[in-house]
């Protein structure tokens, strides 16, 4: 292919042309000018050869069964969110309560630190899991489809 | 059901996807999941990358689906989000394959599906088509989705300016260097010891 200065024309409007976007004064000049360049005229039936080879291909597919990309609807998303918030109101509450129970209760301090600790422990061991679920859950890009 | 960019077929599925309906998302999924991975495969080369940028793309398609206005095509649209999920994941760090998106890919030809009945015509033109592709993978991204938009997903030249986001008026100058750089990535990968390459 020559170059523009050869040419007196943006050598682009060749794809243009190739592509039907011309307007009809464009296209006849560059008709008339293939008509007469054989550099060009052979660059641009080797692009649309190359165009069609493209058009034809066909690349291989995930199957369907391998997609769901359909987002959790509304009531889906709310009922989680609720069911969780009821949930560590439910166990907080029940630990609130476990503990003044024991505090007021007839047990010497040393049993009341034992038992206390223990719960903390089981409680903090819980906590942490719960972080790192948490924190997993924002990098999980798959948290808001259908599974 | 494929439906042509703009129909009122497409605007009534549009409409009722966006009331939520199950069926209707699931017709519009069919309709685009193929071509968004394709379009996800042609830009990162690797497939199981490919799959999770458009799983990704169609997700954040339908949670952005109210803000999608009538009357326009949804592949533009969904290429885009693909096109901006590429460069997201990359800077992440999510792509298996961690080179800069602007370089070539792997070899593309390897994506491409089994040749059809006539076995001789058929190795023929698939050992054309297998050429093809290996000279697209070795094109830099600007050049591989400006062409594949246009000569493999058939965009128009107002829909590509919208994916890549740039005046329509640039299209045509830079779809044309794309395709002299094709040309030339092709007609090398025939004469290997005679041509150069530039990418």
């Amino acid at each position: 292919m020559s170059s523009d200065r050869e040419h007196n024309f943006d050598e682009a409007l060749l794809s243009g042309y190739l592509d039907g976007m011309l307007t009809q004064q464009e296209t006849q000049r560059i008709r008339l000018h293939l008509e007469a360049c054989a550099s060009c005229r052979q660059a641009v039936d080797e692009m649309r050869t190359i165009r069609e080879v493209t058009m034809t291909s066909t690349f291989s597919t995930p199957p369907d069964d391998q997609w769901d990309e359909r987002p959790r609807g509304n009531i889906s998303r709310l009922s989680f969110g609720l069911g969780w918030a009821i949930v560590i109101a439910w166990v907080v509450g029940l630990l609130g309560f476990a503990l003044g129970q024991l505090w007021s209760g007839p047990e010497s301090l040393t049993e009341k630190l034992l038992i206390f600790s223990a719960i903390s422990g089981f409680a903090l061991l819980l906590l942490s899991v719960l972080i790192d679920r948490i924190k997993r859950l924002g990098s999980d890009r798959y948290r808001r489809i259908e599974k | 059901m494929t439906m042509s960019a703009t129909s009122p077929e497409l605007e009534e599925l549009l409409l009722r996807a966006k009331k939520g309906e199950a069926s209707a998302c699931d017709e519009l999924a069919r309709d685009h999941r193929q071509a968004t991975y394709i379009f996800a495969l042609q830009l990162v080369g690797n497939a199981d990358d490919a799959m999770d940028l458009a799983q990704e793309a169609m997700l954040r398609f339908f949670s952005t689906l109210d803000r999608f206005q009538a009357g326009r095509a949804v592949r533009p649209w969904l290429f885009a989000i693909v096109r901006n999920l590429a460069r997201d994941f990359w800077r992440r760090g999510k792509l298996r394959r961690h080179q800069s998106l602007d370089e070539n890919v792997p070899d593309l030809s390897r994506a491409l599906a089994d040749p059809g009945a006539n076995p001789e015509q058929a190795t023929l033109a698939a050992e054309r088509r297998h050429r093809l592709w290996r000279a697209v993978s070795l094109l830099p991204a600007t050049k591989r989705e400006i062409l594949v938009l246009r000569d493999f997903h058939d965009l128009s030249y107002a829909e590509i300016a919208q994916v890549l986001r740039i005046p329509i008026g640039t299209v045509m100058s830079r779809l044309h260097a794309a395709r002299k750089g094709l040309r030339r990535e092709f007609l090398a990968l025939e004469t290997p010891a005679t041509s150069g390459r530039d990418s």
